[in-house]
């Protein structure tokens, strides 16, 4: 959009934006091994509905999908085709890593063909630990994405800056927060602290069930 | 012909040519339909069947010379075992290096390094071992034979059963055993890059090395002797 | 078989194909389906030569669901084994449990008590119900029929609630121990799986009703894929893919084990065609047939303890067993190989699936390409189960 690219985009627009934006995303179900059934569970049976969150997970084509899901363990010899359908997906993008052998290799953490974490190979938001997650779990971590996307800051992002959450931008703008210096704070829990705190860098993912990540 | 039939199982004492599970209870009938099967085996491959062990009215395991293993097959095939279970190899030689579970700091103990087989004996390092159910009788056989040390080739049986294609190439793949007459022996389940044997015993779980034990840590004082310390500076 | 009519247009179509491979000099084509693709289940790798649209050539490629369980058996205890292997065919997860825990019980020459052999039982065709009632309802999506998957989760939900309210997990319930079971029933499950087993004999028949009189499921299903029996035997098919093709084989009722199906009184259920359409079939039937052993056990359960005598640290002394189940997708059986250890030496898994994607390059000779999908999903595999 013309908008985003020159000026500044006034506040409600973005807000506007964002809210829109978090409400209407296609998930591209990437599902591997057991998570693939909670997943499916949860997108498609009628009692975890993810479609009350404005979530569709139809579409068949990485190239028309939001964000991608990655359920299941991640082998060395399926890591390049993740590779490459993450890079086949249009940005704006996100990634929700669910069970806990996409997030760190899992009870197979010693084995020598898996992947220790499908982090080692595109960027995550949120992870869902479990083995395998229940449905809500998987439903929570998609309600916190849509709560980071719509503090987002669609036009830093683009431009590649170094705080993409609004309240981070501006905050900067006022002097607040300056180049270089920590937050102190790696997550935040929403239930106690509705007001999110600016983040540094990439927003820091989100563990479902809160605890930091190192 | 033998007579293997229900009918004709002998309620004995077994007879002392065929090894028994020293455990059994005493009293149990003698497991006529099994040892019909080995004397069956026996007048089909003759010397080349070298040891069995039977489980009465439970199982069955033989070992064969390595040259007739594609010649069981056969015969087994012909005698009534029609079904094709599996075919896979063991690694005998204990594992050089443990768990990956013991303490860093605390020296290891030396691994006993014996190479032991199991039933039926051996006297190589590694054993293909295969598995063939009789439908009509609802028996099964476990069939084992060594692998040469110098030179780990044994013969194929995709001459008799079709089915062994994909397990004589996944044990190739884990254990580098060739199988002579094989039509397409290449990787089944690891990627082309992928160097070395996986379940070779002498092949480490890399993770188990590089990362210490999550359970050895160092563990934390207590808190409550800094309470205690607390409560005197204040009072 | 095929109708007189089938026949004719097949044979017609086969002579047009011919004349125009003379007509026009067209290359054979590489068809790739998967390893990501909704139709397979999982990441199945299917590398195909076309002529036009049959195929000359195809062939699975394995090995993008690799974990290395046999090797990472080697360096667990025989509890935590338990907890791993459950993870194998991941549909039905307990029945994964069973044989292993079978084969150590052997080893250590003890028995479960009778309670727990019947709970037992009863989890094992509760988790074939919820196996095959999935398998029901993707038959549908293999075609394009969308909704019986839906009518499947939804069904599938309520036998997940009882798995659940018994061991803790919806699936992965890791809840089988050796001498016993890790605790006994909770307080009006017998109840509620009397309930559920009336709700799912019902799905079976709405699943008949929509499917399988369906016309276009009979025309894409019926003489698609035969496999004669001695075929089947060569490579190892089992479970309803060997009922199939004719031969009465159920471990159920030909073995001798640990576990209590001689209580109930269930039909093996046979298939002279050996076409996708009978395994499909007989899987339906036999979703029906573990109903109803569900509703006979649950009326017979015996009083009495769920675990017997163990000690705390189980070492299981040296030998080898081999013991194998009636699981959902066929014979699956665990090899074990014990030093008298904490932990198995050796445990080599005879899963179903493997042996039943061994026969696709023999059975996917000569068909057209949407034949391969429907006959891979009559064949029905689990991934973890074929790459363990």
């Amino acid at each position: 959009m013309g908008l985003v690219d020159k000026g500044r985009m006034p506040a409600p627009l973005t807000k506007l934006f964002n809210m829109s934006r978090s409400y209407s995303l296609w998930v591209y179900q990437w599902g591997l091994a057991c998570c693939a059934i909670e997943m499916g569970a949860a997108f498609g049976s009628p009692r975890y509905d993810v479609m009350r969150l404005g979530v569709i997970p139809l579409p068949a084509s990485p190239r028309q999908a939001d964000f991608v899901c990655v359920s299941g363990t991640v082998t060395d010899k399926m890591a390049p085709a993740v590779k490459r359908l993450w890079e086949q997906m249009p940005e704006p993008k996100y990634a929700i890593s669910m069970g806990s052998c996409a997030n760190c290799g899992g009870p197979y953490w010693d084995s020598y063909s898996v992947t220790k974490g499908v982090d080692q190979i595109i960027p995550i938001d949120v992870y869902v630990p479990g083995c395998p997650p229940r449905p809500e779990a998987l439903l929570e971590g998609v309600v916190l994405l849509q709560q980071r996307i719509k503090n987002e800051d669609m036009q830093a992002k683009w431009k590649g800056d170094e705080f993409t959450t609004l309240q981070a931008t501006r905050a900067a703008e006022r002097g607040e927060l300056s180049a270089g210096e920590p937050t102190g704070q790696t997550t935040h829990d929403i239930s106690t602290d509705p007001q999110p705190i600016p983040e540094r860098d990439r927003p820091q993912p989100i563990v479902v069930g809160g605890g930091p990540i190192e | 012909m033998i007579d293997l039939s229900r009918s004709s199982w002998v309620v004995a004492p077994l007879s002392d040519t065929e090894t028994t599970d020293a455990d059994a209870p005493q009293a149990l009938p003698g497991d006529g339909l099994r040892e019909g099967i080995v004397d069956d085996l026996r007048q089909r491959i003759g010397d080349a069947l070298i040891d069995s062990h039977i489980v009465p009215n439970d199982d069955l395991f033989v070992r064969v010379a390595t040259d007739s293993w594609a010649d069981t097959a056969g015969a087994l095939k012909t005698a009534g075992f029609t079904w094709f279970s599996f075919l896979s190899a063991i690694d005998w030689m204990p594992s050089p290096y443990g768990k990956g579970e013991e303490d860093p700091t605390v020296e290891k103990e030396p691994i006993d390094m014996t190479i032991k087989q199991g039933v039926c004996g051996g006297e190589t390092r590694m054993q293909v071992f295969a598995r063939l159910t009789d439908l009509d009788r609802h028996v099964g056989i476990t069939i084992k034979a060594d692998v040469p040390d110098d030179k780990p080739v044994v013969d194929s049986w995709t001459g008799s059963f079709a089915g062994a294609n994909w397990h004589e190439r996944e044990c190739h793949e884990m254990f580098g055993i060739g199988f002579n007459g094989h039509p397409d022996l290449r990787n089944m389940y690891l990627p082309g890059e992928f160097e070395g044997h996986p379940m070779k015993k002498d092949f480490p779980l890399l993770a188990r090395m590089v990362k210490p034990w999550p359970g050895i840590v160092d563990v934390e004082p207590m808190p409550v002797q800094d309470e205690e310390e607390a409560g005197g500076d204040e009072s | 078989m095929m109708s007189d009519r089938q026949q004719l247009s097949y044979i017609a179509s086969q002579a047009a194909d011919a004349r125009l491979n003379v007509e026009l000099e067209t290359e054979g084509m590489t068809l790739n389906i998967g390893p990501q693709h909704p139709a397979t289940h999982g990441t199945l790798r299917i590398i195909a030569r076309l002529d036009g649209e049959q195929v000359i050539w195809a062939e699975p490629s394995a090995g993008y669901m690799h974990r290395g369980y046999e090797k990472l058996t080697e360096v667990r205890t025989f509890p935590q084994v338990t907890t791993l292997i459950n993870r194998i065919d991941w549909l039905g997860s307990f029945a994964n449990e069973v044989p292993f825990i079978l084969a150590a019980e052997k080893l250590m020459e003890i028995e479960a008590p009778p309670r727990a052999q019947v709970i037992r039982t009863i989890l094992f065709e509760l988790s074939r119900i919820a196996n095959v009632s999935l398998f029901l309802g993707d038959l549908g999506v293999q075609m394009g029929a969308i909704t019986p998957v839906f009518l499947a989760f939804r069904d599938r939900e309520y036998v997940l609630n009882l798995i659940e309210g018994a061991t803790g997990g919806r699936f992965h319930p890791n809840f089988d121990r050796i001498g016993g079971l890790k605790d006994d029933l909770p307080k009006g499950w017998i109840d509620e799986t009397k309930q559920v087993m009336k709700k799912l004999i019902g799905f079976c028949d709405e699943i008949e009703d929509l499917l399988f009189g369906n016309e276009i499921f009979q025309s894409r299903m019926r003489g698609i894929g035969v496999i004669p029996a001695d075929i089947a035997k060569e490579y190892g098919l089992s479970g309803a893919n060997l009922r199939a093709s004719g031969v009465d084989y159920d471990l159920r009722r030909d073995q001798d084990i640990a576990l209590s199906y001689d209580k109930a009184d269930f039909k093996v259920w046979t298939h002279p065609d050996g076409d996708s359409w009978a395994r499909c079939w007989i899987r339906l039937q036999e979703t029906r047939e573990s109903c109803k052993i569900v509703q006979q056990l649950i009326e017979q359960i015996p009083a009495g303890p769920v675990m017997t005598k163990v000690p705390r640290i189980i070492k299981v002394p040296e030998g080898e067993a081999y013991v194998s189940t009636e699981n959902p997708l066929g014979e699956m059986g665990y090899y074990v190989v014990s030093k008298g250890d904490l932990g198995p030496f050796r445990v080599k898994i005879r899963s179903a699936s493997f042996n039943n994607i061994s026969i696709t390059p023999w059975v996917l000779k000569g068909v057209y390409v949407p034949d391969i999908i429907t006959i891979l999903a009559s064949l029905y595999f689990i991934l973890g189960d074929i790459d363990r």
